[in-house]
Parts: structure tokens; C-alpha cells; sequence
């Protein structure tokens, strides 16, 4: 009985998280109109949904007595991809027909006309079949303008990748923005896991004056919110930048080609800033586990001779696999998915802005086309689960260093 | 460090040069570009809020003056302009040239001496050569650290507000007639709404500036019930938020938006209909209004970017005047304010090539770009609808600015936005009046 509620209760939460990422991935498949006039959950079963097409071509001047065509036709007409298909139900008519009640006035009419019956189309009779196939009969020959008319189709379901080959290949922001982001997270990651491998390992092995209040404080920095130090860690980048740009002009004839102006916000300052944010928590939990490791075995090496590099890249290292495997994971999921720092710290070249930025971007300029939108977050999606699923079996291990103490 | 993915994979770069359009093209424009100077290889960086196709036309025009000078023009555009700008000019980390979209922010960012003044000579020069000039000066005018008043903000890009969006098609198979009165217009709603059709699309949702669409339509309407002389007190707040005359005008504005039968959707998803989203009812399948009032840059939110201009689907008049009132033709507009925020000899250049009439034709030709620069040669309108716009900007008898522009940012930007939305959402026109007044109270 619990056990069935259990289940009942895991399988409602695993719908709630899993619903949205249905949506994105459903919504990302389908076509601009689709996405836009029905919910995601519509998309697999046919809908009735509202289309205008063209009787025929602007150009298409001969004149004619009896003209047919199909609905259909003419709506996939510049279409390669996203064809709609399935029964036309109705048309909606409007016009202007005399008033019966008040005499010389007219009175706008507005009503569905089904398949199979006659309607008034500038002065000619249009009548369709629900197949989309409609013929237009006028008295005598006339040239028409062509007419546009709202049918109302239910409309079968229908898939595409056309935004992901949109945005993969047609344009170069998202690849830019996939590579500016591997650029930013993979030294963000190691370059913070080196440093506290090494910390973690003096703090957990080695005694020196100081140790636990440096540690202290080294924890305590862990609540100090990276929005709080923006004006002066720019502050500090804009000192460096112009002080490289002195050195440069000092030390090469960069002043001939005017190219001496050092750059502060490089993706190096990212590097910096998510190290140096990065690091309190690293240095805790790899301390807190690596100083549950066995003593006697550290102490049989010190007997055997072995120096503080040797015991550290012999044994500490390869025994502390999952702890550093799961703050990986911690890093490169956070940095991956950084807005704020990116924005105000890293670079601004169209060509170097990392994913988030990429996204946030399109949400301005394709807030309308969300299939766009969608596809990108797929993709931004794509890497942190690929990351995440070949490291996982570390993760759990990882998640309990230090928790528990060994040895 | 740049990364370039068209040079690794040549797909990309195929792709890139189908994409953009030839830029020499944008370049060759009717009026010659005089002598800039050479600045081979030095870089001016752009910080704005422009992105997507505004940013793309803003690269393709710089990179006319990149052709002539030899300079590299480097833009960033982010949404989160003003929180950014302001961290890098404090942090030392200005870039060459801020584009301001609200002349509020700049004239902080000039009190406290971020800014360069542009100097005499431009603002003569504009008062010359702009239509209307001396107004664009004051637009760029502020008091530096010094409290003297300077001019800093140089007016290039403007839009057009007093515009009604319509499908020429609705309004045929319907047989309506563009109104040119204000009556006119409140009799056509009204006749929409006994044939069964909703006349009126209107949004004001746009993430933290929520509300900004609803004082344009507030803006607009002062301009056609009082006199322009109040139009500027109301700015200035001599004339209190609260006073009759504002009041009429919520009222007026009122009988439009909060009117259930006017509105698609009713009043109440006034509040809730992104700004982006309310003129798709034109082109939705059936239509769900008929009438979008809203500035000349929305087409690029038509369901085809504005591809409905050109094949003759969409079309624009002017918000007319009420003919009893008899102000004449009032305009409504805003401009984007370039100011120099790093000076450099380049820099300087730039503001130069933006006295250019080329510079102005160059981004005319691309699109949604509207200028008062007398010099441009009106065929370079990139669509006749351009260019009627741009008769509408040189017919005005009166030309105002978006007074929350102009308003204090506390106002223009904050309490005007949020109680027109607490507006729409059902407050009353007097209490939401009275709000607004309190809280440049507060600031005074």
C-alpha cells in the first residue's frame, strides 16, 4: 500500500520536472504557427486550426470563366517542410450584403459556409470539398483579384527539425555561442579543481601556523555573493588592462598600428573570476574528504620516504577520483549556465558571448518565435545532460565526501 | 581572442554570406561621404540596447564608416544596457560610444561626468540641419558635473508613435473607411463593434518595462486634447499628474483600452498581452481585431517581419486629431541619444559620419530607420511606407517627444509605467493619476 503511494508520488514529481522539458522539445519540432495558435499538448493529435490562402497568384491575370485549385495547393505552395494536410471543415465568409430591415443600407455578414455549399466570392460562386479541392464559377469571363480566405482545417499532426538546422547552420550565433562556452567552462573548471586539490591536500596533511582559522576563512568567503563583488573586480581587471597596455606600448611598436589597447574583459577575466568564486567551496570539500582517507596509509608512505608531491599525485589524487569527478560536475554545471558573471565580466564581441547570453539575446529578438528559442534551449541543454550522465557514477559517491569519516 | 566558426567550417561562412545583405550596397548611397581622416585599425567600441535586426542594420552602416576610415567598429548590444553601462563607467570600462534609447539615464551619467561633451559647433550644427532642431538640441542637452549645461547626446535613429496599424484587406472585405478625424475614428470603432468586429489589439506587457505601450497611447492623447504648451509643463511637472487636463486624457485613453467590447480578449488581458504579441490579431486566422495603434518600428513584430508592408497586407494611418479640438497635426516621436563616453581622435570621427546625410541614408535603405536629418535624400527610404512615415515626421505642425522619456526616470521609467499597468488592471484614472503625483513628489 505505501509502496504503490510511493511510486504514485515518484512518478507525479518525475511528470512535473520532465513536463517542461516535453514542452520545449515538442515546441522546438513544430512550425512557427503551429507553436504559435495551439499548446504543445495539441501537437500530437489533429487540431482545427484557422489558415488564410490565396485563391490564386497576384500575377495570375488571364481571365477565366471557372477556375479550380485545392486549399492545400495553395497553402504549402513555398512550403518544403511543416505541409499541412488533413479536412478542410469550413470557410469563414464576410461581406456586405443589403439590409433587409433598413432599406439602402448595408449590413456586414459574418458566417461559416461547410464544404459542399456555395458562397458569394466577388461576384462569382466558390464552393470546396473538405479534401481542399475548390472550384470558382463566374457568369461570364473576369479576371478577379485573387482573394484571401480564413478556412478553418483540422489539421494533422506534423514535425520538423527546420529550427534546429535553422539555427546549427544557417546562422552562426548558436555554433559561436556553443564554443565561446566551452571556452569559458573547461579552463573554469580545472583551473579551480588544480588549486584545491593542492589546498585541500596542505589544509587536510600538513601542519603550519594558522591552519584552521586560514581554513576558517577560506569557508567563510563561501557566502559572499559574486553580484556583491562586480564594481571591483572590474575595477580591478580595468587596472591590469591598462597596465598591460602600457607594458605593451612600452615593449613593442604596437603604437604604429594603434593595437596596443588591452582588452579587461577577456574570457581570462572569466577564468579568474570563476576560479577565485569557485574556490572556497572546492577547497572544502576536497579537504573534507581527503582528511577521511586512511592515515595509516599516508604514514607507511612517509616511512617508505615519500616526499608531500609524491604521496599527493601517488595517493591522494587517484583516491580522491569521485570527490573531484562530482565538483566538476558542480563547477561546470554552474559556469555552463552563468548569466550574470558572462554579462558584466566577459567579453562582448557578438562572436565571443557564451550560450546563456546567446539565449537571453534570442528571447529579445525571437520572444515570437518560440520554436527558434526552443531548439537553442534544447541544445544548451544538450551538453550539461551528456556531462552529467558520464560522470554520474562518481556523483552520488561524491555527493558524500567528507561526510562520513574512514580509516 | 576571437573565434570565428564561418573560418573553421566553410558551411558557416556560405551560410553568413547568404544572410547578411551586401553591405556594399547600404554603402552606396545617393549623398557622397566627405573626408573622415584614416584611423587604420583603431578600435571604437559601441555599448547599446539595440539587438537582432537593429543591431545587424547598426553593424552594416558602421561598417561604412570602417570602409572609409579604416577604423573597426565593435557593437554590443544587450537588453540589460542600463545596468551594464553604468557598472562599466564606473569600473573605468567605458567604451567609446553609449547609445542612450532614454535621454533620462544619460543625463545621470552626465551629472556625473561620464559623459564628453560633443561641443557648440555639433549643436549648432544640428539646429541647423535637423527638422525641428532646436528641439533634437534640447533633447541632447544636459548639466554636466559642473552644472553647466552642455550637449551631449547627439539624436540619430528616430521613431515615429502616432501611428495606427490596419489590414487594407479587412478594412475592404468590411468596406471601411480610413478615418481622418479623432471622431472619426471613435465612430469607426463603434461601427466595428455593431458589425460584431473588435476594433482595437492593444498590449502593454513587456517583461520590467511593463506599461510603457500605454503611456504612448497617453502621450499621444495629450497631444490632441490640450496644447502643447501644456504637453511640455506636464513633462516639467508644473502641471500635476492629477490635474484636469492629464485626467481627460486617462480618460480618453480609458475609453479605449478598458473598454471590453473595444479590445480583443476584453480589457483585462490588456495588462497581460506582450506588446510584441497584440498587433498578430491583425494577421491572425480570423482576425481578432482590425486596429493596432503603435510606433513605426512594429512591423518587425508582424508575423513576417514586416514582409506585410511590402506585398500590401499591412498598412498604417495616422492617429488623427480630434477636428474639434483644433491643434493642428500633433506628432509624437523618440530618438535614440549617442554619446561619447571615451573620447578618442576615431571617436570623434564617428560623430562626424553620423553629420553625414550618407550615414543617415545608409541605415534609411536598410529599413525601419526614420531621420530629421534635412540633408537625406528621402528616396532612400527603404519601402514607400518608410517614406510616408517620414512625410509624417516633415508635416507635423507640432512634434513633442515621448514625455517618459523625458520624465525623471523615477517617473518616466517607474511609477508612469507601473500605474498605467495597475490602470489596466482596473484602478481608476483618479487614483492611479494621484499615485503618479505622489511619487514625483517623492523625488522632488
Amino acid at each position: 500500500m505505501t509502496r504503490t503511494f510511493k511510486h504514485v508520488v515518484l512518478a507525479l514529481i518525475v511528470f512535473i520536472w520532465v513536463l517542461p522539458f516535453v514542452a520545449l522539445v515538442t515546441t522546438s519540432l513544430r512550425s512557427e504557427t503551429a507553436s504559435k495558435t495551439s499548446g504543445f499538448w495539441q501537437a500530437f493529435t489533429p487540431t482545427e486550426l484557422g489558415q488564410r490562402f490565396g485563391t490564386h497568384d497576384r500575377d495570375q491575370t488571364d481571365p477565366f470563366v471557372s477556375m479550380s485549385g485545392n486549399i492545400f495547393e495553395r497553402l504549402n505552395k513555398n512550403k518544403d517542410s511543416f505541409q499541412i494536410s488533413g479536412d478542410v471543415q469550413s470557410i469563414m465568409f464576410k461581406g456586405r450584403l443589403p439590409d433587409p430591415d433598413k432599406p439602402g443600407k448595408t449590413k456586414l455578414i459574418k458566417k461559416l459556409v461547410a464544404a459542399g455549399e456555395v458562397m458569394d466570392v466577388r461576384g462569382g460562386e466558390f464552393v470546396f470539398q473538405s479534401n481542399g479541392d475548390f472550384t470558382w464559377t463566374f457568369p461570364e469571363e473576369t479576371a478577379p483579384k485573387p482573394k484571401n480566405l480564413d478556412a478553418f482545417i483540422n489539421q494533422n499532426p506534423v514535425f520538423g527539425t527546420d529550427a534546429y538546422v535553422e539555427v546549427l547552420f544557417e546562422n552562426e550565433n548558436v555554433p559561436n555561442a556553443l564554443i565561446a562556452s566551452f571556452i569559458v567552462t573547461i579552463p573554469a573548471t580545472i583551473i579551480p579543481i588544480t588549486i584545491a586539490a593542492f589546498a585541500a591536500y596542505a589544509f587536510a596533511w600538513m601542519s603550519f601556523p594558522g591552519r584552521d582559522w586560514l581554513f576558517v576563512i577560506v569557508v567563510s568567503l563561501m557566502v559572499v555573493p559574486t553580484q556583491l563583488a562586480f564594481l571591483p573586480v572590474l575595477q580591478g581587471f580595468s587596472g591590469i588592462a591598462s597596465w598591460a597596455t602600457q607594458l605593451n606600448a612600452w615593449m613593442t611598436d604596437c603604437e604604429a598600428t594603434q593595437t596596443c589597447q588591452v582588452a579587461s574583459k577577456t574570457f581570462a577575466s572569466l577564468w579568474v573570476t570563476h576560479t577565485a568564486f569557485g574556490l572556497p567551496l572546492a577547497i572544502y570539500l576536497l579537504r573534507n574528504y581527503i582528511v577521511g582517507l586512511p592515515k595509516e596509509l599516508l604514514e607507511s608512505a612517509r616511512i617508505d620516504g615519500a616526499s608531500h608531491l609524491q604521496i599527493f599525485t601517488r595517493l591522494i589524487l587517484p583516491l580522491s577520483v569521485p570527490a573531484l569527478a562530482s565538483f566538476s560536475i558542480f563547477q561546470f554545471l554552474w559556469v555552463w549556465n552563468d548569466l550574470i558573471v558572462a554579462l558584466y565580466i566577459g567579453p562582448a564581441d557578438s562572436s565571443d558571448l557564451v550560450f546563456p547570453i546567446r539565449l537571453q539575446k534570442q528571447l529579445g529578438t525571437f520572444k515570437d518565435q518560440l520554436h527558434l528559442l526552443n531548439a537553442s534551449a534544447v541544445i544548451s541543454i544538450v551538453i550539461p545532460v551528456i556531462v552529467f550522465l558520464s560522470m554520474q557514477r562518481y556523483f552520488i559517491r561524491g555527493l558524500l565526501a567528507g561526510s562520513v569519516k574512514g580509516g | 581572442m576571437k573565434f570565428h566558426v564561418s573560418a573553421a567550417l566553410s558551411v558557416f561562412a556560405a551560410a553568413s554570406l547568404m544572410a547578411s545583405p551586401a553591405i556594399a550596397d547600404v554603402c552606396d548611397t545617393p549623398s557622397k561621404l566627405g573626408d573622415l581622416g584614416k584611423f587604420e585599425g583603431e578600435v571604437i567600441t559601441v555599448m547599446g540596447s539595440m539587438e537582432g535586426k537593429d543591431e545587424e542594420m547598426l553593424t552594416n552602416t558602421a561598417s561604412c564608416f570602417e570602409k572609409a576610415t579604416g577604423a573597426v567598429v565593435k557593437y554590443s548590444g544587450s537588453r540589460d544596457f542600463a545596468a551594464l553601462i553604468v557598472a562599466d563607467l564606473r569600473s573605468n570600462n567605458a567604451p567609446n560610444i553609449a547609445i542612450f534609447p532614454q535621454p533620462g539615464l544619460a543625463a545621470d551619467m552626465a551629472k556625473d561626468g561620464f559623459l564628453t561633451p560633443l561641443g557648440q559647433e555639433s549643436a549648432d550644427w544640428m539646429a541647423e540641419n535637423y527638422g525641428a532642431g532646436s528641439s533634437w538640441v534640447a533633447l541632447g542637452t544636459y548639466a554636466g558635473p559642473d552644472g553647466k549645461e552642455a550637449f551631449y547626446g547627439f539624436p540619430y535613429k528616430m521613431d515615429l508613435k502616432s501611428l495606427v496599424w490596419y489590414s487594407p484587406e479587412q478594412f475592404e472585405d468590411n468596406g471601411y473607411e480610413i478615418p481622418t478625424t479623432m471622431e472619426g475614428l471613435i465612430a469607426l470603432s463603434d461601427q466595428m463593434v455593431e458589425d460584431g468586429n473588435t476594433p482595437w489589439c492593444i498590449g502593454v506587457e513587456s517583461g520590467n518595462a511593463t506599461g510603457w505601450t500605454a503611456t504612448d497611447w497617453m502621450e499621444d492623447l495629450m497631444l490632441r486634447t490640450t496644447t502643447p504648451e501644456n504637453y511640455d509643463r506636464w513633462v516639467s511637472n508644473d502641471l500635476p499628474f492629477n490635474s484636469p487636463e492629464v485626467l481627460k486624457a486617462m480618460e480618453v485613453y480609458g475609453q479605449f483600452s478598458r473598454n471590453d467590447k473595444y479590445v480583443a480578449g476584453g480589457a483585462s488581458s490588456v495588462a497581460t498581452t506582450f506588446f510584441g504579441d497584440a498587433p498578430k490579431g491583425l494577421f491572425s486566422s480570423p482576425a481578432s481585431c482590425l486596429m493596432h495603434r503603435q510606433a513605426s518600428f512594429i512591423p518587425a513584430f508582424f508575423p513576417n517581419k514586416g514582409e506585410e508592408l511590402k506585398d500590401g497586407s499591412a498598412d498604417f494611418f495616422y492617429f488623427p486629431p480630434y477636428e474639434a479640438a483644433d491643434l493642428g497635426n500633433p506628432v509624437l516621436g523618440a530618438g535614440t541619444l549617442w554619446t561619447m563616453t571615451k573620447d578618442s581622435a576615431a571617436t570623434r570621427a564617428f560623430f562626424e559620419y553620423m553629420k553625414e546625410a550618407s550615414a543617415h541614408e545608409a541605415w534609411m535603405s536598410q529599413g525601419t530607420f526614420l531621420t530629421a536629418h534635412k540633408g537625406a535624400d528621402l528616396e532612400a527610404y527603404a519601402t514607400p511606407a518608410l517614406r510616408k512615415q517620414g512625410e509624417i515626421l516633415s508635416n507635423a505642425t507640432t512634434f513633442r517627444f515621448d514625455a517618459s522619456d523625458l520624465m525623471p526616470g523615477a517617473i518616466g521609467a517607474g511609477a508612469f509605467w507601473s500605474e498605467m499597468t495597475a490602470f489596466a488592471n482596473g484602478q481608476d484614472a483618479k487614483t492611479t493619476a494621484d499615485n503618479i503625483q505622489s511619487a514625483w513628489d517623492a523625488i522632488k
